[in-house]
């Protein structure tokens, strides 16, 4: 099976080469591609010299659409499997390999990658402490994505997923850019594609800082809010819009 | 003089439109239009997005011209002050005209990202390209060469 793992990344020239060689060294036959959203910084520059092949887009645009390029990239090179992983040194490649393997075995067509319910003896309380502001937003998230589609999810907003050709097909046209994580997860459910959580061992960060300050996880929660209630109403089987 | 004719006209018809403000509206009216032509000539306005405001400049001329068609449209309405009528109308034009421009915005938005999104994985298959054409082997090498040529 081929397979590319994407990273996106924006401003991460102090991890990026770190993430690279941990995928290199998890996962050596997959291909790599980094998306870098418009970074201002060196990434690219360190993402090339590291031998990857680099999407550069030329203006910062959001998560969603980043991980949009992915995917469409994926999708037109023809790849069987694809995963992206957090370009901040939070997510172990090794982890992405796990996640490849539910896949590979053809359980599900999306898996999520989830930091709260622990894989065993390393439970992710150990590894991981979220701050306060980012677990309310997590319960919120949780509840309303579960109430949206029946099923029950942990971690919404996790960057590291795995995902075969059906979802690379829905994504490349259908993905939000202003609410890449959450409104996906719910898009996947209800065009019937099978979506699974797999525990995983996330690390504190690398490099760079969270971009969630109080005022802002407000925002970002309610504006969740409202994106899964629209997105109830949406057509299902819908198609490519744009 | 002025003060008088308001007066009288004030009382002899319903329509609170004076002919001085009719002729204002009228002239504003055709101002307006000709200010979307010389826009639409300097390639400033395109013609898609001008019916709009052309339509926009017809109805106050046609409002200025037959103030009887403004006090139809407030009985129509309802509304016993056609000064009511005539800002709930323009209110909503312009609320709608808003809508219509955040609709496109959008549309638009959606094309600049897929286009960003093209020439991104342009360049990344350029670079691949690139990577093979000038050496096979270890790609330190082909690096270095593109490292120079960017």
């Amino acid at each position: 099976m081929r397979t590319l793992v994407f990273i996106p990344a924006w401003n991460e020239q102090a991890s990026i080469a770190d993430v690279i060689a941990d995928v290199r060294e998890a996962i050596p036959d997959a291909d790599m591609l980094v998306v870098d959203d418009g970074s201002t910084d060196a990434t690219t520059a360190r993402a090339r010299e590291c031998g990857v092949l680099v999407a550069t887009l030329p203006f910062n645009q959001g998560l969603g659409a980043a991980l949009q390029t992915g995917y469409l990239y994926a999708l037109r090179e023809g790849y069987d499997l694809c995963a992206h992983l957090d370009a901040d040194g939070q997510h172990p490649a090794a982890e992405v390999a796990r996640l490849l393997e539910v896949l590979v075995a053809d359980h599900a067509d999306l898996v999520i990658g989830s930091r709260y319910s622990d894989p065993g003896a390393e439970s992710a309380s150990d590894d991981y402490k979220p701050t306060l502001s980012r677990r309310i937003g997590t319960s919120v998230f949780r509840f309303f994505l579960t109430l949206a589609t029946r099923q029950r999810f942990t971690d919404t907003t996790s960057g590291m997923r795995a995902a075969n050709r059906r979802v690379m097909a829905l994504f490349s046209e259908n993905y939000s850019p202003d609410f890449a994580e959450i409104e996906s997860l719910q898009l996947a459910v209800r065009q019937g594609l099978r979506v699974e959580e797999v525990p995983v061992r996330m690390l504190e960060r690398t490099g760079g800082t969270s971009f969630l300050t109080p005022v802002r996880s407000a925002f970002f929660i309610f504006k969740g809010v409202v994106v899964l209630l629209v997105g109830q109403f949406r057509p299902r089987h819908a198609e490519a819009e744009r | 003089m002025s003060m008088l004719a308001l007066a009288a006209t004030a009382e002899q018809t319903t329509v609170r439109l004076t002919s001085q403000t009719r002729i204002l509206a009228a002239v504003l009216a055709i101002v307006f239009m000709l200010l979307i032509l010389e826009l639409i000539r300097r390639d400033r306005l395109q013609e898609r997005y001008s019916v709009i405001w052309f339509v926009a400049g017809l109805g106050m001329l046609a409002g200025a011209a037959f103030p009887g068609l403004l006090k139809l449209v407030a009985d129509l309405m309802g509304v016993r002050d056609t000064n009511v009528a005539l800002f709930s109308i323009v209110l909503l034009l312009l609320l709608g005209l808003a809508l219509n421009f955040s609709v496109i915005m959008s549309r638009q938005a959606a094309q600049i990202t897929r286009l960003a999104q093209e020439r991104a994985l342009e360049k990344a298959r350029q670079q691949a390209e690139e990577g093979r054409t000038s050496n096979g082997a270890s790609g330190q090498q082909a690096l270095e060469s593109e490292e120079q040529s960017l």
